[in-house]
């Protein structure tokens, strides 16, 4: 429900200039063999005030490039980057702002707390360094401190914290001097598995509270999922596809991005014809109706079904109405919340996952059954 | 952040990076041994925006300028006068590196005495690094601290406390032995032991030589999971086995980087031999090097640099040898996250490998300290010690009475401040400037600051007479062209310890001033200084030391008019009394060894507060 709502404020707002463009960017790095390979190939983005967008690629996908250059850590080669409509970077004007003069917050992987400052000047820093009046320093310290849940610790070193009290100071010092952007670089990857889980839940909170506009690199989707309105599939320097998390879940546009966000099942085919906005792909396991990933696919395109584990279901015998796919099966581990079933059809290896558990037996043969509108028929790879 | 180590460690660990590295050259293979081991970027250099030209980087570009002048212009100047002499071309220098009287019989007595002693301190040098980091046997702060025993004991300090100890008739020690030996009917006039012998030679030269292996045998082992040893005796193969096949191997670029070390060491060391070789009557290169230019009149200035040719080039194929084993490149330092260490229990055993590491603490700093303590508290050198008529007598005049010796000691520590302070501070400049420029000019910058002391300390001593003693400079026997001298030949060592300490500020830092938006002279101020500070006092003690204790450069370029402590230590022993001799290597050791140890307090406490946080980088 939640979800839904943020959207919908966020379609009103998206007539509103936005906080972060960025067009064409481009930044090339040279290997040490000297060949050049472009780290961020021509992306464009836009993020919009209080909005939460999440860069999400395997490792030398170029996410973290691309936050370096929004922030001016690194020089891209092309392009133009505009803050709240200010050209912070542009090729053509040969504009190259440096980074204490954007006018950001940033958390780093690493947390980058000085270790020879106290918690509060940590996060006083911004402040100072920007001259804000003497007398409202404490005052602004405090409540940062506070909004990030610790403001017993400001006479504190880092070095006598945890790595999740270490997280909220730096996250403080992001949001103490009221920046409209905040860039985040994998902030929870060195936290442990629980207090990644809560302080995920706390930034999401705080976001919506405070409002700031936040682009978050992360390669984990689960932690992408959970943050974002939006997320950026990035793809060796190039966005694969920007959008909702569920519309990058239920309607990926390329393999990749299906196979990267989520588990995904893929059998390939070649498509017979197209009818009522369904596309028949022949595969070896035989015929499956799916919705088109993309538009313009025709009769004899390579391509692959994509779907779900969990968007299907097992039976003995064929239900009538979707795609059903004769199996057989392999093996059926209790997962806790979910049953993952391994069946092998003609085609290749499948996975289904159910939430009841089941009595089928290794061997036995079965019927994969899913709609039609769970299969999603994407351009081969 | 539970470390799991003892404070100290972090400080022991930028000071023996300094201490260690005594050459850019090595430090430029070496590289990765010390500083995988600390915040290191590969990229960092790439990563910076471009920066407006500031105050502080024309300041960056004149020291950078000043520093390379310094030393590349007196190497330039040896080179050219090889070939080259009163304006024409005179290859005298060249022909006489070959030519010259009995230069076989100096190249030999060099070899034998810097090979022999290398190859003991590589065997027990690596046999302490190995008790220390692999086996219960570890003495905490002691075993971490050995390496600082060159510094606590200077090597000049050193030679003249074994030659009262050990020398053939009066030595202290010999006399003790004699005295333990004749109740079992063995009566000896001299002896047992003499100093002024091969093995007396080879024994100084090994016991100031295994600090720097133990320090790199150290850091190489620290880098290798101890779960691939562990690995080797699962799959069947035991401690000795697994030793040879594992442990060795993976070190091995920490071994190389050690013979170069000792090899550059050994060829400039020119104290330890000016006084046990002398006596012995072995002449080696550095040796009469510096008699060719100081204790002969005219100098044989010609003769000198082709001797000092000689030196390069054996660095230099010291060098080629240790490039080859550096080669294979397998012996990638190894290791995932979470680096344990286990530690080997040695049981019964645990005693003996300490007592190996305490006998060695013993012999290179205990019992010379004694000697040099008792022959000045007696007043005269005598193997017949007074007990009730000790007294402070010598001391007094060597520190209040003798107007020579209380001018260079004034010099040598007025030298020593000085020197550290510019010294230190043209390293921190230059290693952020390097640091800022990366790669391309950041690399060149670095190697030409660094390598003409890399090549030879004495060479480039010899390159400072050519280049400023005379006209246009005519430095000669002045404070000024010893202040140079020190800052060219000890800025190597002053810069490893600022890189260090750079390397310890982790790049995030930075830029997360900035985007905090502080401008580049906020970051240095509040940031990058002081994260660099104990680094930098670390270095700055390393420096003084170094300088006050210099007997290389002083040989050549100190004089009447110029006395420093190291000049006038081969001034009274040539000619002094042995009292005066000693009270002047205590005082020498005793300022050295308040610094270290002050260094160490200073350090200490800046590091409880603010251990390094490990994800900084």
């Amino acid at each position: 429900m939640l979800a839904v709502s943020d959207e919908a404020s966020l379609t009103s707002q998206a007539a509103s200039r936005p906080i972060l463009q960025v067009k064409g960017l481009t930044k090339f790095f040279v290997r040490s063999d000297k060949s050049v390979v472009p780290a961020v190939d021509n992306v464009d983005m836009e993020v919009h005030a209080g909005e939460f967008v999440v860069l999400l690629g395997p490792s030398g996908c170029g996410k973290t490039t691309l936050l370096r250059c929004i922030g001016g850590l690194e020089k891209p080669d092309r392009g133009t980057i505009l803050i709240e409509g200010k050209p912070v970077y542009s090729s053509q004007q040969g504009i190259s702002l440096l980074p204490e003069d954007r006018h950001l917050g940033m958390v780093f992987q690493s947390y980058a707390l000085w270790p020879h400052m106290s918690v509060f000047d940590n996060v006083a820093y911004p402040l100072r360094a920007r001259k804000t009046p003497r007398t409202e320093i404490a005052g602004r310290v405090r409540e940062a401190l506070t909004m990030v849940g610790i403001p017993e610790l400001e006479k504190q070193y880092p070095s006598q914290m945890s790595g999740g009290q270490q997280q909220r100071v730096a996250l403080a010092r992001a949001i103490v001097s009221r920046s409209r952007l905040i860039l985040f670089d994998e902030p929870l990857s060195n936290v442990d598995a629980k207090v990644r889980e809560q302080l995920r839940e706390e930034l999401v909170e705080m976001q919506r509270k405070l409002n700031f506009a936040a682009v978050y690199v992360t390669h984990d989707q689960e932690e992408a999922m959970a943050l974002a309105h939006r997320i950026a599939a990035l793809r060796k320097g190039k966005v694969a596809q920007i959008g909702a998390p569920r519309d990058l879940y239920l309607t990926p546009q390329s393999l990749y991005v299906a196979n990267f966000v989520g588990k995904a099942n893929a059998l390939t085919g070649k498509v017979i014809g197209t009818q009522d906005g369904l596309i028949a792909v022949a595969t070896a396991a035989g015929q499956l109706n799916g919705v088109p990933g993309i538009s313009g696919l025709e009769a004899g395109n390579s391509v692959s079904v994509v779907f779900r584990p969990e968007r299907c279901s097992l039976s003995i015998d064929p239900s009538p109405g979707g795609n059903a796919l004769q199996t057989v099966l392999e093996a059926s581990r209790f997962m806790g919340s979910y049953t993952q079933h391994t069946l092998r059809t003609s085609a290749g290896t499948l996975i289904v996952h159910t939430v009841e558990e089941t009595n089928f037996t290794a061997g036995q043969q079965l019927w994969l059954c899913g709609e039609f509108d769970s299969f999603c028929v994407l351009p081969s790879e | 952040m539970p470390d799991g180590r003892i404070p100290g460690r972090n400080f022991l660990a930028r000071f023996q990076r300094g201490a260690a590295a005594h050459t850019g050259l090595v430090r430029a293979l070496a590289g990765h041994i010390f500083m995988s081991a600390s915040a290191y970027f590969p990229f960092s250099s790439g990563k910076r925006s471009i920066r407006r030209p500031s105050l502080l980087a024309i300041i960056s570009y004149l020291v950078v300028a000043f520093f390379a002048f310094l030393a590349i212009y007196p190497l330039f100047l040896v080179l050219l006068r090889l070939v080259y002499s009163d304006g024409r071309f005179d290859p005298a220098p060249l022909l006489l590196m070959v030519t010259q009287p009995d230069v076989g019989r100096l190249l030999f007595n060099t070899i034998v005495v810097v090979g022999a002693s290398s190859l003991l301190a590589l065997i027990i040098g690596s046999i302490m690094a190995w008790i220390n980091e692999r086996t219960d046997a570890g003495m905490g702060l002691l075993s971490e601290a050995l390496p600082l025993v060159p510094f606590l004991l200077p090597p000049i300090a050193g030679a003249i406390g074994w030659v009262l100890l050990l020398s053939d008739r009066a030595g202290l020690l010999n006399a003790l032995f004699r005295k333990m030996l004749l109740p079992l009917g063995i009566e000896m006039k001299s002896g047992p032991f003499n100093i002024y012998s091969w093995t007396g030679l080879i024994f100084v030269y090994t016991v100031y030589a295994i600090p720097y292996v133990y320090l790199l045998v150290s850091a190489g082992l620290r880098n290798v999971d101890s779960s691939l040893e562990e690995q080797s005796r699962i799959c069947g193969n035991g401690l000795w086995k697994t030793m040879w096949l594992v442990t060795i191997p993976a070190v091995r670029p920490s071994l190389g980087a050690a013979l170069l070390l000792l090899v550059w060491f050994g060829f400039a060391l020119y104290s330890v031999p000016a006084v046990i070789g002398t006596g012995a009557q072995i002449e080696v290169l550095p040796v009469r090097l510096v008699n060719l230019l100081s204790f002969t009149y005219p100098p044989e200035t010609a003769q000198a640099i082709g001797l000092g040719m000689i030196v390069v080039l054996i660095v230099g194929g010291a060098w080629l040898l240790q490039t080859r084993i550096l080669a294979g490149g397998r012996h990638a330092t190894v290791g995932g996250k979470g680096h344990r260490m286990s530690r080997i229990e040695l049981g019964r055993w645990r005693w003996a490998a300490r007592s190996v590491v305490l006998a060695y603490i013993l012999l290179a700093a205990v019992l010379p300290m004694i000697g040099l303590m008792l022959v000045t508290l007696n007043g005269f050198w005598t193997p017949n010690i007074k007990w009730g008529a000790l007294s402070l007598a010598t001391f007094r005049e060597v520190l209040f009475e003798d107007a020579v010796t209380v001018t260079s000691l004034k010099n040598s520590i007025l030298l020593g401040i000085i020197g550290a302070t510019i010294g230190m501070a043209a390293a921190a400049i230059i290693s952020l400037f390097v640091r800022e420029r990366g790669r391309g000019v950041g690399r060149v910058v670095d190697g030409l600051i660094k390598l003409p002391a890399s090549i030879s300390t004495i060479v480039l001593a010899v390159g400072f007479v050519l280049a400023f003693s005379g006209p246009p400079f005519g430095l000669n026997g002045t404070f000024l062209i010893l202040l140079l001298a020190y800052l060219a030949l000890y800025l190597p060592q002053g810069s490893v310890a600022a890189d260090a300490a750079a390397a310890q500020v982790g790049n995030e830092l930075t830029e997360a001033s900035s985007i905090s938006g502080a401008g580049p002279t906020r970051t240095l101020l509040r940031v990058s200084l002081p994260l660099m500070l104990a680094g930098l006092v670390a270095g700055w003690a390393l420096l003084f030391v170094r300088m006050i204790g210099d007997l290389t450069a002083s040989a050549i370029l100190a004089g009447t008019n110029n006395p420093v402590v190291g000049f006038r230590i081969l001034e009274v022993y040539q000619g002094g009394s042995f009292a005066t001799l000693a009270a002047l290597s205590t005082v020498l050791t005793l300022v050295s060894a308040a610094i270290v140890v002050l260094m160490l307090v200073v350090t200490r406490r800046s590091d409880r507060s603010k251990t390094a946080i490990r994800a900084g980088g």
